[in-house]
C-alpha cells in the first residue's frame, strides 16, 4: 500500500518537475465564460484556484471535469474555485461539450490559446493548482481515477494554508 | 589556571560589552529579557539580605517578613526598595515602544521608497513629452453592460480589455480605469475605440467611437465615456480630450 502511494507520488512529482511556472506567480488572464460572464484570475486571489485545461475530443477531460465538480461542490465554501479552460479551435464543439457536461464551476473559452500558451499546456487534460497567494503549487499533466485521492490531499493542504 | 581565569574574565567582559552595545544600538527586543533576568537575579539576593539581617534585631517583623519572602521572593523587594524593581519593567516597556516606533518608521520609509520608484519607473518608461494615457469611465450604465473594449491608435491595436462584472460594477459606481498608457510622438493621431457588450433588451451591442487628436509636447490624456441617453433609451459613447 505504501509502495503504491510512493509510486503514485513519484509519478505525479515527475509530472510536475520541469514546469517553468512552478512556485511562481500564476500569470493573470481574463476569459469569456460559457455562461456569459467574464472571469479574471486575479479577482480570485485569496482562494485556492484549480485551472483545468480541456478539449472536447478528450475523453479523460470529461472524467476529470466530473471529478473536479465533486471537489468543487465539497470545498467551494472553504474557498475553492475551479475553472475549466477550453483550448479547442472549434468553438461550436466546445459549447456543445460544455452544455452536455453539467458542472457547477465556470467553463472558459480560450480560442486564441493565449492562456494555454502562457501556462505551457502540452497535454490534455492538464491541471494547475494555485494557492491562496496566487502562486502555482502543483501541476498534473494527466488524469486517472487512481490519482484522485492524491489530488484531494493536495487540495486539502492548499485549503488549510 | 591563571590563563583560564583571565580568559573567562575576558569572555565575561566581552559579553557584557556586546550586550551594552546591543542595548545602545536599539536592539532591545533581544536584550530586554536577558537584562531583565540578570537584573532580577541581581536584585533578589540583595533584597533577601535585609529580610535575613533584620531578623535578629526585631523578631516580629522578621517573622512576618520571612513567610512573605518564602512565598514570593520579589515581594520583599517591593517592600524594601520600591524604585529598583519597578524600573526594569518600565524600561523594557519603553524599549519595546521605541522599537515599535522604529519599525513603523521603517515601514513608512519602504512605502515611500516604493512610491518614488514607481513614479521614477513611469517617468523613465513614459516620459511626459511622449506620454499618452487613455481612461474609461461610465455613467449609470443602464442601457449598456460593458464586456470588451478594443483600442486602436493609428490603425494599430494597442489594448483589448475584457471587463468582469466586478469591474463593470466599479465603473458604474464612478470608478475610472486606465486602459492604456503608452508613447506617441508629437503630431496628428487617430484613436478608435470599439465597445462590445449587451445593449437594451439584452441584445449584443457593438459600437465604435473615433477621435482625431493633436499630440503636443506635454502628456496627452484621453477619456472614453459611456453615458446613458435617456431620450433615445440608448447608450452613448464619446471620447473626451483632456487639454
Amino acid at each position: 500500500m505504501l509502495a503504491l502511494a510512493l509510486a503514485t507520488a513519484a509519478i505525479v512529482t515527475s509530472a510536475a518537475t520541469g514546469y517553468a511556472l512552478l512556485g511562481r506567480e500564476a500569470p493573470d488572464f481574463a476569459l469569456h465564460a460559457v455562461n456569459g460572464n467574464n472571469v479574471r484570475l486575479s479577482e480570485h486571489r485569496g482562494d485556492v484556484v484549480v485551472l483545468s485545461f480541456w478539449g472536447s475530443r478528450c475523453g479523460q477531460c470529461r472524467m476529470q471535469l466530473a471529478a473536479l465538480d465533486k471537489s468543487f461542490k465539497t470545498y467551494h465554501s472553504a474557498g475553492l474555485q475551479v475553472f475549466g479552460v477550453n483550448v479547442d479551435d472549434d468553438q461550436a464543439g466546445a459549447l456543445e461539450f460544455a452544455h452536455t457536461q453539467k458542472v457547477g464551476f465556470p467553463l472558459l473559452l480560450d480560442p486564441q490559446k493565449a492562456v494555454a500558451r502562457t501556462y505551457v499546456v502540452d497535454n490534455l487534460p492538464m491541471t494547475v493548482l494555485i494557492d491562496r497567494g496566487g502562486a502555482v503549487r502543483q501541476v498534473h499533466r494527466d488524469f486517472s481515477s487512481k490519482f484522485e485521492p492524491l489530488y484531494l490531499q493536495q487540495l486539502r493542504v492548499l485549503l488549510n494554508e | 589556571m591563571l590563563h583560564v581565569a583571565c580568559h573567562r574574565r575576558f569572555l565575561a567582559l566581552k559579553a557584557a560589552a556586546l550586550r551594552l552595545a546591543a542595548v545602545t544600538l536599539g536592539v532591545l527586543l533581544l536584550a530586554a529579557p536577558t537584562s531583565a533576568c540578570a537584573q532580577a537575579a541581581a536584585v533578589s539576593p540583595a533584597t533577601a539580605v535585609p529580610a535575613v539581617t533584620a531578623a535578629p534585631g526585631t523578631t516580629k517583623p522578621a517573622a512576618r517578613a520571612a513567610p512573605a519572602a518564602a512565598a514570593n521572593p520579589t515581594a520583599p523587594a517591593a517592600a524594601g526598595s520600591a524604585a529598583p524593581p519597578a524600573s526594569p519593567a518600565a524600561e523594557a516597556a519603553t524599549d519595546t515602544r521605541g522599537l515599535d516606533q522604529d519599525i513603523q518608521g521603517l515601514k513608512k520609509d519602504v512605502v515611500d521608497l516604493n512610491r518614488d520608484l514607481f513614479v521614477l519607473e513611469e517617468e523613465l518608461l513614459f516620459p511626459a513629452n511622449t506620454q499618452v494615457a487613455v481612461f474609461i469611465s461610465m455613467d449609470v450604465g443602464e442601457f449598456f453592460a460593458l464586456d470588451t473594449v478594443t483600442l486602436k491608435i493609428d490603425q494599430k491595436e494597442v489594448a483589448n480589455y475584457l471587463y468582469t462584472p466586478r469591474e463593470v460594477e466599479a465603473l458604474a459606481k464612478g470608478g475610472v480605469h486606465r486602459l492604456y498608457l503608452g508613447n506617441l510622438k508629437a503630431g496628428q493621431h487617430e484613436l478608435v475605440a470599439f465597445f462590445s457588450g449587451q445593449g437594451p433588451h439584452e441584445r449584443d451591442y457593438r459600437r465604435g467611437a473615433t477621435l482625431k487628436f493633436q499630440k503636443g509636447i506635454g502628456a496627452k490624456y484621453l477619456e472614453l465615456k459611456i453615458n446613458d441617453r435617456q431620450r433615445r433609451q440608448q447608450p452613448e459613447f464619446e471620447i473626451k480630450d483632456w487639454e
